[in-house]
């Protein structure tokens, strides 16, 4: 038995586990304190063939771009919090982890100036907070306009399919007690009014985000699919 | 290059204080780790700026887990390796990104690793328990577990490397990953 959990964690550690057995590893550490040390113990055997690697010039040059992307946010998990040993990137199906390379000062500047455009183009009452929702690769993919009354209007900017049998669900973080909140569902990327449920006013840096469900969203009321898009929400006037 | 107590005592305090929100000790770390860092990212992704990538992804999932880090997980290092280790294996793995690159550069970088990232890592290795361990393995064996961990290899691929049926690569892997258990217990 200890000897399937160590030979488990070593093929773990050098990536040889398919994706089932990876998640339901990763699922499994989260209980599972023998496999957590065995885990540990398999990462200490190997990683003298990292340490011995020849340093690479130029590292702290990357600094600029990490302290960028260091946003005090809280990001909405699609799974369960990863257990307490495993790397973050437990994330079925693989998919790169959301970074922004647009500082969230730019965000923000981007939901301001937004914000005055659509104002001057609609008679709408003036929403309360402006989110840009940017691709993992700092693309901007939609616009929320919060309007604070459970209304929230969605447009998009950029071309987004979605898989058939899917929808798109927009969620938004008022705070980490009440944690992810479902806006509504969007079949298509053309622009709607979203009816949702009643928060509290939107605050400025609040997180929105477009998830892929499954048809007829979410079933857990948090999501589950992988992020279309996220940002953060620019205080109107 | 064995870390001396100190510094694995000096790393594991860099993460609590990055779980402080103190980014100096980020900074730190990236002083201190990020060549190596990208040197283990260069070996697997054999291009600079997807090595580049894959260290900044690491430095903020660092920060943001940092909170996450606990004496049960192992050494700092270790942990900070895994994330690496594991943004590089995703990037490696995401079809999309690689159906971006023409055919050329994908059959450059498959050689590249194939050929020099797992005998990279085995000179490199100098003395230690695990390059002793790792001499007393049959070479294939060996080869195949260098395969896996340095170049980031699936089973599929180093039975085709290795030119042998994929039962045999998966029990040339488990075999050698026993022996080394042993061997280094």
């Amino acid at each position: 038995m200890t000897d399937d959990l160590d030979l488990m964690a070593d093929e773990y550690v050098l990536g040889l586990l398919d994706e089932l057995a990876e998640r339901r590893f990763e699922k499994r550490l989260a209980t599972d304190s023998a496999l957590r040390d065995s885990l540990a113990r398999s990462r200490e055997r190997f990683l003298a063939l990292d340490l011995t690697v020849p340093e690479q010039i130029g590292a702290v040059t990357l600094w600029p771009g990490i302290e960028a992307s260091l946003t005090p946010e809280v990001a909405i998990a699609a799974e369960p919090e990863p257990p307490v040993v495993a790397p973050p990137e437990a994330e079925a199906p693989r998919r790169r982890p959301l970074r922004s390379y647009l500082p969230a000062g730019a965000a923000a500047a981007a939901g301001l100036v937004v914000g005055a455009f659509i104002a001057s183009q609609t008679l709408q009452p003036d929403p309360v907070v402006i989110a840009v929702l940017l691709s993992d690769q700092g693309v901007p993919q939609a616009v929320v306009e919060d309007f604070g009354n459970e209304n929230a209007r969605v447009r998009f900017v950029a071309d987004v399919a979605v898989p058939e049998g899917q929808v798109m669900e927009v969620w938004t973080l008022p705070s980490l007690e009440m944690g992810p909140v479902s806006l509504g569902l969007l079949e298509a990327a053309a622009p709607r009014t979203l009816d949702g449920p009643e928060l509290p006013r939107p605050l400025a840096g609040q997180l929105y985000e477009i998830t892929i469900e499954q048809e007829g969203g979410s079933p857990t009321g948090r999501p589950t699919g992988p992020i279309l898009a996220k940002g953060f929400a620019a205080l109107q006037g | 290059m064995t870390p001396t107590t100190d510094g694995a005592d000096a790393m594991r305090s860099a993460i609590e204080a990055c779980a402080r929100q103190d980014q100096s000790a980020l900074k730190h770390i990236l002083e201190v780790e990020g060549g190596r860092l990208l040197g283990v990212a260069q070996r697997m992704l054999r291009r600079r700026d997807l090595a580049e990538e894959a260290v900044q992804d690491t430095f903020v999932q660092i920060w943001r887990k940092a909170h996450q880090f606990s004496a049960e997980s192992g050494s700092a290092r270790a942990w900070i390796y895994a994330i690496l280790r594991n943004r590089c294996l995703t990037i490696l793995r995401d079809g999309q990104r690689l159906s971006t690159m023409g055919a050329e550069d994908l059959a450059a970088i498959q050689d590249a690793r194939q050929y020099l990232a797992a005998s990279e890592a085995w000179r490199g290795l100098g003395g230690g328990a695990l390059r002793d361990c790792l001499a007393q393995l049959d070479q294939p064996a060996r080869q195949s577990i260098l395969l896996a961990y340095v170049a980031g290899f699936t089973h599929g691929e180093i039975a085709v490397i290795q030119k042998v049926p994929l039962g045999t690569a998966k029990s040339w892997v488990r075999r050698g990953l026993a022996a080394l258990r042993g061997c280094l217990s």
